[in-house]
């Protein structure tokens, strides 16, 4: 936020602010919809879930009688064995899926870049997994792999791979990369689309003028695409890594974070605690402390968007 | 004299042998990411045409030996009890996904508008608010949603979920439309006061139709958004007429484990609506994010 | 048609002043153009008398009505834009019928008048293209035509013609002159390009920094500039502007440089420079008044020429004098050479003289 007063904060601060917004009264009719919602949604579940976070709350959903710990429900986080399974989980799971999904797509749009025959069907069909639901690709991939008609295992076996079907998502080892495999499966085509639109705005000119001063096809996209798509990347991988931190569905459909928690990624565990459990208290408190992890990484990313709206404004 | 023109040769040789290089690989990669996408989703179809009793075999059947669209047909089937649960699950995603875009669209607009034409005091800071919420898991919101949802009346309705799913569509549609309105040359706007309309005026009959892709692009999204929705829906409705698709099938399914050809046509049906949706007009969607997203 | 008169207009964002206490009155029928390099306050001003941005203070008549506060719509004016602003998804047709609807005329009516301007725009076989269509040049008539429907008071013209190549300018600058000729129309016309302005205007409001310099005929501000900055904005090459030193002796007025080269003046301009508020001198003349001279005359300057522009009728000399440039047109007949050494006359009669600290033009009392 400090960016956004920067920018404009000089030329405005001249002015009293009451007699300016009083000015500007009528545009605010504009966006009050949007603000108000999004004030009934947001700022009040912050606020009480900041609050539930200091109290101990007995089983069922009697509120009212809720016991004030202080900090108890987050030591008690910080202390417990699960909390740092349940972390190095979400790790890898947020860190490898953000990355190779990134990757992929961007690989695809490169190579899709060219006009060849065939090529918006083939870009329709790579797009299908990321708009079809989530559990319906949970549900899929759950048949896929499964232990005894699994096609995976069939195929393996087949050809002389494996003595019998492997157990991808019933084996603490395997279940957590065979998750990993299904969710960049859902999102290598949104970083596909994102790249494809920065592709297009790379200027033709810049290309054209480095192949005349002789650089080769990898040179040129060193020197001139990648530093061009350098924004819409940053964008990209922030939301992917947003979207990647908070998923639910899949391993929640898939294993319900089992076995012995090898799935479990901070979003099911708190859902767990909550609803399964209903420790709501220590759910909160997990809850503030996602919140605090992800103010980080939305730091990052308005200053990657303002970023974008400063060029806008230079240009 | 003919070996500076071999030399030259060798080294056109070479670089069309780099270019073909890039382009053989980017081919070869193509088709694994063609396979890799595709094949799950062609094991779903044919594990649909599949009796039960075809799909429970090891070996499995590459192809099935009989076709069959029994499964589609149980849950097309009004009559059964099965079918009736599938149609109206179907019908509960359609209510609430169609009113969440129309909702979306109509708060959507406005507010997008006025960030990109007016500087008012807090612009940027309410813009980024906006935004923000993109950063937000479901799970901080479940809790003291619920309990909100709970105080106003709204748990077990439909419009629990309109209400919580118009926020999530909220602020990349305002940040798509935003990019729209910003390549719109606010002397068409100007024009039109001058020419005789209004403010408002100027806006629906000038800038509207000027937007339209954004609005179609900003309009799937938060269908395909609402369609797909699982954690709210799970959490808000209990009663099972009141169920979406993707609740729905979780509840019946978690009854009958091993039904996987109706699980696998169920998945099919349930993502045919959006697919198709988006791949008609997936040229709006490209277009919006290039526009509107990405350019500025 | 109707005049309009600015009254101590000031249009301010936070602290910055983009148009400061600007008075002009354009008369009835009359053709004004506003002129200054970008970020004068000129389009601000425009859009102040349209009515698209708030004033802060000041009045803003048009006929005999204070419109300070109406709408657009309800001042009577009519106006074309830069990018000219056709609706891109409407024909030509709608495009120009779009103001008539606005104003709920029936629809024969509408169609009648929307068929007339075509056909004095010379561009009936147009009616159903859609702008992205239409050539630049086209477009421009569109845009035209769609200000000239509506019978307005006033047309307000925010640099119609820079979108357009060298050629089609200077074709639509005579159209645009007929056009107000015929209508006898009262036009507010905004450029940047002050040959624009000169060859146009009946009288042009010359603006820098959100201040009017000057007002007056293209002729009056080409002969008595009121400054130095409209000496130096108006006129094409630029006003050569040497900074000297006024001294006195014996009675005989003469302007010095640093160099040690001196001029001296005329009676009349003797009499100017003594209104001067210091010594400083600010000498000023136009490349058509100087003399080029390729030998030592009594009187002339020794300079050295550095670029030589041959234009065919005409060609242009840059010369540098006491760390000035100056400007001399000559006769292509006279072959000088970069670098040659050459003498420059400045005409006593056809010299400007401005005060060194003020910029302002120094005139004999």
């Amino acid at each position: 936020m400090t960016i956004v007063a920067g920018k404009t904060g000089a030329r405005r601060r001249l002015r009293p602010l009451p007699g300016k917004i009083w000015e500007h009264r009528a545009d605010y009719a504009y966006v009050l919809p949007a603000i108000a919602v999004m004030l009934i949604v947001i700022a009040y579940p912050i606020y009480y879930t900041i609050e539930l976070s200091f109290f101990n709350t007995p089983p069922g959903l009697q509120l009212r009688d809720k016991i004030f710990v202080g900090f108890g429900n987050y030591t008690a986080i910080l202390t417990s064995p699960v909390f740092w399974k349940v972390t190095s989980n979400t790790l890898i799971w947020t860190l490898a899926s953000t990355f190779i999904s990134f990757v992929l797509g961007f690989a695809c749009a490169l190579a899709l870049h060219r006009e060849f025959v065939g090529r918006g069907v083939l870009r329709a069909i790579l797009i299908i997994p990321w708009v079809i639901s989530a559990v319906a690709a949970s549900y899929i991939w759950k048949w896929i792999y499964h232990s005894d008609f699994g096609i995976i295992g069939a195929v393996l076996v087949g050809l002389g791979l494996a003595d019998r079907p492997p157990n991808f998502i019933d084996s603490v080892s395997t279940v957590l990369p065979s998750l990993i495999v299904v969710n960049i499966w859902r999102e290598f085509p949104f970083a596909m689309i994102m790249m494809m639109a920065g592709l297009q705005t790379v200027p033709e000119q810049l290309l054209r003028a480095a192949k005349v001063d002789g650089a080769n096809a990898w040179q040129r996209f060193w020197h001139v695409t990648f530093p061009h798509l350098r924004n819409v990347s940053t964008v990209t991988i922030l939301l992917l890594a947003v979207a990647n931190f908070n998923s639910f569905i899949i391993p929640w459909i898939m294993t319900g974070g089992g076995p012995s928690n090898a799935s479990h990624i901070w979003i099911t565990h708190i859902y767990e605690l909550a609803f399964g459990r209903q420790r709501w208290g220590v759910a909160s408190a997990y809850s503030v402390l996602l919140f605090l992890i992800l103010m980080t990484l939305g730091y990052f990313y308005v200053r990657a968007l303002s970023g974008n709206e400063r060029k806008d404004a230079g240009a | 004299m003919s070996t500076i023109a071999e030399t030259a040769r060798l080294g056109q040789a070479r670089r069309r042998a780099s270019i073909d290089g890039w382009r053989w690989g980017g081919r070869i990669f193509l088709i694994f990411m063609l396979l890799y996408t595709a094949l799950p989703m062609i094991w779903m179809l044919l594990t649909s045409i599949k009796s039960g009793f075809a799909a429970m075999q090891f070996p499995p059947q590459w192809w099935p030996d009989q076709p069959t669209l029994a499964s589609y047909q149980k849950l097309l089937d009004p009559q059964n009890s099965v079918g009736q649960d599938f149609l109206r699950f179907f019908w509960n995603s359609l209510f609430v996904s169609t009113a969440t875009t129309i909702l979306s669209v109509i708060v959507a607009v406005p507010a997008a508008y006025a960030f990109s034409r007016f500087t008012f005091p807090g612009r940027n800071f309410l813009f980024f608010a906006v935004l923000l919420r993109n950063m937000f898991p479901a799970v901080i919101f479940l809790v003291p949603l619920f309990i909100l949802m709970r105080a106003i009346g709204l748990v077990n309705t439909h419009g629990s979920l309109i209400l919580t799913y118009l926020t999530f569509g909220l602020p990349l549609a305002i940040w798509l439309l935003k990019g729209f309105y910003d390549n719109i040359p606010v002397q068409l706007e100007q024009a039109a006061r001058i020419d005789g309309a209004t403010r408002f005026q100027a806006f629906v009959l000038i800038v509207m139709p000027l937007s339209a892709p954004g609005i179609i692009a900003t309009a799937i999204y938060s269908f395909i958004g609402a369609w797909n929705e699982y954690i709210y829906a799970y959490t808000f409705l209990s009663k099972n007429e009141q169920l979406t698709l993707p609740v729905g099938i979780q509840r019946f399914f978690s009854e009958n484990t091993t039904d996987f050809p109706g699980l696998m046509a169920a998945s099919f049906m349930m993502s045919v609506p959006v697919v198709v949706l988006f791949l008609v007009l997936q040229r709006y969607f490209v277009r919006a994010l290039t526009e509107g997203a990405v350019k500025h | 048609m109707a005049h309009v008169v600015l009254k101590d207009l000031v249009k301010t964002y936070g602290g910055f002043k983009a148009v400061n206490e600007v008075s002009l009155t354009v008369d009835d029928g009359e053709f004004v153009a506003l002129v200054g390099p970008s970020g004068c306050g000129k389009t601000t001003t425009l859009n102040l008398i349209a009515g698209l941005i708030p004033i802060t203070s000041g009045d803003i008549l048009i006929g005999d009505r204070v419109v300070n506060d109406l709408d657009p719509k309800d001042r009577d004016i009519a106006m074309v834009f830069q990018n000219y602003a056709l609706y891109p998804q409407k024909s030509v047709y709608m495009n120009l019928a779009f103001p008539l609807q606005m104003r709920k005329l029936p629809k024969d009516e509408i169609d009648r008048k929307v068929r007339e301007a075509a056909r004095v725009l010379d561009m009936t076989q147009l009616l159903e293209r859609k702008p992205r269509e239409l050539s630049g040049g086209q477009q421009q008539r569109v845009a035209l035509g769609r200000a000239l429907v509506r019978d307005p008071a006033v047309f307000l013209m925010d640099e119609p013609l820079s979108n357009l190549d060298a050629k089609l300018r200077v074709q639509m600058r005579s159209e645009i002159k007929r056009f107000h000729q015929d209508l006898e129309a009262t036009i507010v016309y905004v450029t940047h390009d002050q040959l624009e302005a000169v060859t146009m205007a009946d009288r042009m409001a010359v603006m820098n920094g959100g201040y009017l310099q000057q007002y007056d005929s293209p002729a009056q501000v080409f002969a008595h500039p009121a400054n130095m900055f409209v000496a130096s904005f108006v006129g094409s090459p630029a006003m050569s502007l040497i900074p000297l030193e006024a001294s006195t002796a014996n009675g005989a007025t003469a302007l010095t440089s640093a160099e040690g080269w001196s001029l001296a003046l005329s009676e009349l301009n003797a009499r100017k420079v003594q209104g001067a508020t210091t010594r400083k001198v600010v000498l000023g003349a136009r490349h058509s008044t100087i003399k080029l001279h390729k030998s030592a005359v009594p009187g002339a300057i020794p300079a050295k020429a550095y670029t030589v522009e041959p234009t065919g009728d005409i060609t242009f000399v840059q010369a540098f004098l006491s760390g000035a440039i100056i400007n001399i047109s000559v006769s292509p007949t006279i072959a000088v050479a970069p670098d040659e050494q050459i003498w420059l006359e400045f005409d006593q009669e056809r010299i400007h003289l401005f005060d060194g600290e003020t910029e302002m033009a120094l005139e004999a009392n």
